[in-house]
């Protein structure tokens, strides 16, 4: 139970790596907001984009571009075991991610499943993420 | 590739989270490293042997 919970927690990073991991999930938390927001603006607005949604979108797409930068820096400065764990799991999961999504984009083809929708590929990726680090973390330690 | 970081850490009175902070890794590293679950790179590798001041084939050696 201690080791899942050192794989789920990463106890024991070097004070730099914690830093640098925080301002990742502080940009990815700033991401998943406004794309929130723009959703939910979205919802009352049909005719293209108003200025808020242009305004949050120009946001949603910073937030973006520095959770991208953040996590180059925060991979390339990291401990080398866990910059190990965390591009297995990157592959892990858009690997899982490419072989999911052209199998149901085939079955929706043939109408077996319904369209899926980027929140699917988005939560898919996340997920298999996650679980790629919890999996290396405990394979190795 | 098997190692004796165990031993040479003992010796020297480290925990493994003091040798991680000399080496500037997580102690998660070096538990690893210490139950041959992961071979570090030749940087710390040589970080290591220099800590210990030993040459490296005397700290890892090839399982092979």
């Amino acid at each position: 139970m201690n080791r899942f919970l050192d794989a789920i927690l990463v106890r024991g990073l070097p004070e730099k790596d914690k830093r640098n991991a925080n301002r990742v999930n502080l940009w990815a938390f700033g991401w998943m907001l406004s794309l929130l927001a723009l959703s939910l603006l979205g919802i009352g607005e049909k005719q293209g984009l108003s200025l808020v949604a242009l305004a949050l979108l120009a946001l949603h797409v910073l937030c973006g571009l520095c959770l991208i930068l953040s996590y180059r820096r925060f991979l390339r400065l990291l401990d080398e075991m866990e910059r190990k764990i965390q591009l297995e799991a990157l592959a892990l999961s858009v690997g899982v991610t490419i072989v999911a999504f052209s199998t149901a984009s085939v079955l929706g083809q043939y109408n077996i499943i319904p369209p899926l929708n980027t929140a699917a590929l988005v939560a898919l990726m996340a997920l298999t993420y996650m679980g790629g680090l919890i999996v290396g973390r405990l394979r190795l330690t | 590739m098997k190692n004796n970081l165990v031993d040479l850490r003992r010796a020297q009175g480290m925990t493994q989270a003091d040798l991680a902070a000399c080496l500037e890794v997580s102690r998660q590293s070096i538990i690893a490293i210490e139950k041959g679950k992961f071979d570090p790179s030749l940087s710390l590798a040589l970080k290591i042997a220099r800590l210990f001041d030993r040459p490296v084939e005397e700290i890892f050696q090839d399982e092979s």
